[in-house]
């Protein structure tokens, strides 16, 4: 079994030595072959070079010769390359077969890889060895070398490293006695610029110390500083600092500490530090007076009844070394006092008083800590009326409301602590009767430094003191007015209240003299103005044509957020640049003018305050097309002209009645009616006609209407066209001799007109008288009659007698109602056009009937000449022109139409003479052909 | 046999000094072989009676914290077992000269190490746990150290004294705890005694 055992035994041991022969061997094998593989054709000196920045630096590359057999090459093969770029040829120097160096110069690269390559078969570049080529700056001698000794700690020193070395550069600290050297202490490599000791601090023992900084470029030392580590000593804090006053002195406060161990090797200075609490700044103890070692301190002339915090700190008395860290706060309270001042005091009369008495609120601040010295335990106030002394009331609130009779009274108030009390504020309520004056002048409130200052003009009497009161103007909650009283010496002050921004208060100034208050006065004010939350709401009030009436409220106070310092309007039309019109904040209208027409204008307005402003809701007006009154002034007196204009042509027509009546609607004969035995007894008879005494018996007759009776015959009418064209073309070929029945209708409608003038005796009797006559011409055209004859016409017709019985004449066309009868109606209506208007020629134009109408109304009107005016006569004139044209009467035509122009003419001119057809045509030289 | 082996000993341990061990001792004699590492400071006494002040003012804390730390019966018999009987303490004349009252005291302090050295080595044995006292015993040697550095510095400087002769203590290392004990006790009862003296003397 044992030997069992010690065989197990051997035979692990023989494994294990067979694993290490096989690990040693496969290790000696791979060795061997890496050391092969491995082995470069050359090699670069220095192998690794550590230069300075900008300075030059030499290789060499040496090649073996077992390579340059190889490969075929030598020393001129190398080429040096710089990482990827080759460098140039210049830089080499081939210094044997076997070695060539290159020189770089001004190396600023901090890490370069420099190659020495051969060039095989004279192309192919096979590298040969390489190196690393690290270059930095030398360490610059450290500055500043400084040593700390935290007391109870070891040492620590530092200093200025200098400039960066792009080197790992070394820093040690190294330390001695004049009789023996310290360890050196070697920086950490994130703390380069400090070193502490490994051994304790050894006082009152001068040890010299300095820092010696080393790279691969070189090595620098700084200066050497000789020190008693007592002078670097970093004393522990004092601890345990406690306060506690004193019942006898108000004003004191001792201060308690426990200095460090220090003190037993080194005296010790302290620096002491208090301030009231909630002060952020500290008040400091005379150092004079702390420049020694103790552990105690009495702090003096503090307030009264006020929390004080205190810290203190200690450093080696000579002041070398450094000052310890401050201690924990220690803060304690002084004792209490009799408050130092009066609280301030002040009253507000209920304005609905009864009959006899009134209701007087009293109200007064609580002492601020500073003066009440102590815990106010309550007020005492006294009230006076005259010299007698009425009432006194202990009150531990802040007000007191008394009912006083409309007397004046001295009310006093006194606030109490533990200690006592303060002297009394003194307040009169005057009488009833009393009139307030002397008010403060040149009031004035700004903001200045966050606070709302308020400043004035001190009155002629000198006040004992003054009452502020402000209060915030809102329109949705009453003025409820905080107050503070500021004493009678005092000319500006700040409203010590809480004040929001964008608020308006109303600040009141009272100043208070010993017989009573004097008259307040107010002035609005803003601790910080804002632009206003709303713009102004504009609306016309009145648009006119060319100008437009805006009106705006004002600015509900609770929006301004300041002083409302101007409105701007801006309005501009849909296609049309904006304009802008700045108008004073004291205005609620303004007039938009040169506005244009019928125009739609957008209208808004801005509200500036004076930091910023805001726009309002914009509005909308469109101008109108006229302005009001303008339809009026068109329409009215047109409407006039126009009454006025058919009122005359109404009285004209009344006035003329008779003659439009002939011209419109003449009376005409109804032949049914006619009486042969009315016939003018006188009348000739037919055969014995004489013209010449006819044309004198006519020399009276006025007007004549002349209708052309035929029988009811359709066919009749054409006939007398054709008639009328014979006479025409008669007149065309034998001068002008009449003698076809148109031709003696026609102009027997001018010889009754001639005849009927001259007889005026009766004109029942001319009306009833038809003669007929046929104008014979004595030449045509040029050639001038020598004697004007007249003959008669053979008709016997008798003229219609209808003038008296128009309805007669009614009822002759409905029986008629054919298409004969539409002639003669035309010719009616023609004759009346042709007196109104000339154009109306046209209708003269479509048939020579028509024409032959015109012919023997032109005779008729000559017959007028005396009652018709000039313009009617030169209508005739133009009439003939163009009826002669419509003729076309041929070459002669426009010699014609002269004479007739000069007919005319005459005839016009030859009004007032007498109404004789005869001697015009004479003195014309001849009667119109037709 | 003896004065050798009181003169190894304590060699050995002030050898164990931490910083600057055993460094009184190449202070030869001689004129010019009295060289410091660099110029000693001008103010050298002054500091020599700081270091005496607060080696006095830490005294009697050290040796009231050695015998409490000892135990009984050390705190109730101090006479008996802490009393001052170092028969073989340099002696320290306070009224000679500046010189001699340097020499005086080099001897002084050179002895005091040594012996300070012996202590704190049996009291870390004795009373590991007892550190406040361990770092008081590494304070107060450590400002023995400073302390003979400048009065060496001050004899070589001024009075050119390159080497003085020191003795030491008798070796605690072969002794019984007690004894180890006790002459701990007696050495720092002694030492108390005499600082304050040197201290009166600067």
């Amino acid at each position: 079994m044992e030997r069992a055992r010690q065989l197990e035994k051997y035979l692990c041991k023989m494994s294990v030595l067979q694993t290490w022969l096989v690990q040693a061997l496969f290790i000696f094998l791979i060795t061997g072959s890496i050391g092969v593989l491995l082995d470069p054709c050359g090699r670069i000196n220095p192998e690794s070079p550590v230069v300075q920045l900008g300075s030059n630096f030499t290789a060499v590359c040496v090649l073996k010769e077992r390579c340059m057999d190889y490969f075929h090459v030598n020393a001129n093969f190398i080429v040096w390359k710089m990482g990827h770029f080759t460098i140039p040829k210049e830089q080499y120097t081939i210094i044997n077969r076997t070695a060539a160096s290159v020189t770089l110069t001004d190396v600023t690269s901090l890490n370069i890889q420099l190659t020495c390559n051969i060039l095989t078969f004279g192309q192919i570049e096979q590298n040969v060895y390489g190196i690393t080529l690290i270059s930095g700056l030398p360490p610059e001698k450290p500055k500043n070398l400084n040593c700390i000794v935290n007391e109870g700690k070891k040492m620590m020193c530092y200093w200025d490293p200098g400039r960066e070395t792009y080197l790992e550069t070394n820093f040690t600290l190294k330390s001695e006695w004049a009789t023996e050297k310290f360890a050196d202490c070697k920086t950490k490599r994130d703390t380069p610029t400090s070193c502490t000791v490994d051994y304790s601090p050894v006082y009152f023992v001068n040890m010299e110390v300095w820092v010696e900084a080393a790279n691969a470029l070189g090595k620098v030392t700084s200066d050497h500083i000789n020190f008693d580590p007592v002078d670097k000593v970093k004393p522990n804090t004092p601890r345990n600092l406690s306060v506690s006053n004193s019942e006898e002195l108000s004003s004191i406060l001792k201060l308690t500490w426990i200095n460090s161990n220090i003190k037993n090797v080194i005296r010790l200075k302290y620096d002491i530090q208090y301030r009231t609490k909630g002060a952020s700044t500290w008040s400091q103890i005379p150092p004079e007076d702390t420049a020694s070692t103790r552990s105690s301190f009495t702090v003096q002339d503090l307030k009264p009844f006020t929390e004080y915090v205190f810290r203190i700190r200690c450093m080696k008395e000579d002041g070398k070394g450094f000052w310890s860290d401050w201690s924990e706060e220690a803060s304690g309270i002084t004792y209490e006092d009799r408050p130092s001042n009066t609280p301030s005091f002040w009253y507000k009369i209920d304005p609905s008083h009864s009959h006899g008495h009134r209701s007087v609120q009293l109200m007064w601040k609580t002492l601020p800590p500073f003066e009440a010295n102590g815990k106010i335990l309550g007020y005492e106030v006294t009230l006076t009326r005259w010299k007698s002394r009425l009432q006194n009331y202990t009150v531990n609130d802040t007000k007191l409301t008394v009912n006083l009779t409309n007397d004046r009274y001295i009310v006093t108030l006194t606030a109490r602590n533990a200690v006592g009390r303060s002297d009394a504020s003194v307040l009169t309520i005057p009488a009833c009767d009393f009139q307030a004056t002397h008010p403060v002048m040149d009031l004035k409130a700004f903001p200045k430094d966050n606070m709302l200052w308020v400043e004035w003009t001190t009155p002629s009497k000198s006040p004992n003191k003054y009452i502020l009161e402000w209060c915030v103007l809102s329109d949705k909650s009453p003025c409820i007015p905080d107050w503070q009283q500021e004493d009678g010496t005092v000319h500006h002050t700040y409203i010590r209240g809480y004040l929001a921004e964008s608020k308006c208060y109303l600040i009141t100034v009272t100043p208070v003299y010993a017989d009573g208050p004097g008259s307040p006065v107010s002035i609005k004010a803003y601790l910080k103005q804002a632009p206003p939350s709303k713009g102004p709401t504009v609306r016309t009030k009145k648009v006119g044509k060319n100008e437009a009436v805006l009106e705006w409220d004002q600015l509900p106070v609770d929006v301004q957020n300041g002083f409302i310092r101007n409105y701007t309007i801006f309005y501009r039309t849909n296609i049309g640049n904006e304009t802008a019109v700045n108008v004073d904040s004291s205005h609620t209208e303004y007039t938009l003018s040169s506005l244009t027409s019928d125009t739609l204008y957008m209208v808004r307005m801005a509200a500036y305050t004076d930091e910023g402003g805001k726009d309002g809701p914009e509005f909308t007006f469109t101008t109108p097309k006229f302005a009001q009154g303008e339809i009026e002034a068109i329409v009215v007196p047109v409407c006039l002209a126009f009454l006025l204009t058919t009122l005359l042509g109404v009285l004209f027509c009344f006035n003329k009645r008779d003659l439009i009546k002939k011209h419109i609607w003449p009376n005409v004969p109804d032949p049914s009616k006619s009486h042969i035995a009315q016939w003018s007894p006188h009348t000739p008879p037919r055969h014995n006609f004489n013209p010449k005494d006819q044309m004198y018996s006519d020399g009276n007759f006025t007007d004549v209407s002349v209708v052309e009776i035929e029988a009811n015959d359709k066919k009749s009418f054409p006939e007398d066209l054709k008639s009328l064209e014979l006479f025409k073309k008669e007149k065309v070929s034998t001068e002008g001799h009449s003698s076809g029945i148109g031709g003696s209708s026609c102009m027997s409608s001018s010889r009754p007109s001639i005849s009927s003038s001259d007889e005026n005796e009766s004109a029942q009797n001319t009306s009833s008288t038809v003669q007929y006559s046929t104008v014979v011409h004595s030449g045509y055209r040029h050639q001038v009659p020598s004697v004007q004859v007249f003959s008669r016409s053979e008709s016997t017709q008798p003229l219609l007698d209808s003038e008296e019985r128009p309805e007669d004449l009614q009822l002759v066309d409905n029986v008629d109602g054919g298409d004969g009868i539409l002639p003669r109606q035309q010719y009616f209506k023609q004759n009346c056009s042709q007196q109104e208007t000339s154009p109306d020629i046209s209708h003269f134009e479509r048939s020579n009937q028509v024409s032959s109408v015109n012919e023997e109304d032109f005779v008729r009107l000559k017959q007028q000449i005396s009652g018709i005016p000039q313009s009617c006569g030169s209508g005739q004139m133009k009439m003939f022109q163009e009826v002669s044209a419509a003729d076309a009467f041929g070459p002669d035509t426009e010699g014609q139409g002269e004479r007739f122009k000069t007919a005319g003419m005459e005839a016009v001119l030859d009004e007032g003479m007498p109404k004789s057809y005869l001697p015009q045509t004479v003195r014309q030289g001849g009667y119109m052909p037709q | 046999m003896k004065v050798l082996a009181a003169g190894v000993v304590p060699l050995l341990l002030v050898l164990h000094w931490k910083h600057g061990a055993g460094s009184p001792l190449p202070i030869t004699p001689g004129n010019g072989t009295c060289a410091t590492r660099h110029p000693c400071h001008s103010n050298l006494m002054n500091q020599i009676r700081n270091q005496l002040a607060q080696l006095n003012g830490s005294a009697n804390a050290l040796f009231i914290l050695y015998y409490t730390a000892q135990g009984e019966p050390f705190p109730n018999n101090l006479d008996k077992l802490c009393g001052p009987n170092v028969t073989d303490f340099p002696p320290f004349h306070a009224n000679g000269t500046e010189k001699a009252k340097l020499v005086e005291l080099y001897r002084v302090i050179a002895y005091l190490g040594a012996s300070l050295g012996n202590i704190t080595r049996d009291q870390k044995l004795l009373n590991p746990s007892a550190l406040s006292l361990h770092s008081k015993l590494n304070a107060t040697a450590d400002v023995l150290r400073g302390l003979l550095s400048n009065v060496l510095c001050r004899l070589c400087s001024k009075y050119h004294v390159a080497h003085v002769d020191v003795a030491y203590g008798p070796d605690t290392s072969g002794k019984d705890v007690f004894q180890k004990k006790k002459l701990g006790c007696q050495l720092l009862g002694k030492y108390k005694q005499v600082i304050a003296v040197v201290a009166q003397a600067f």
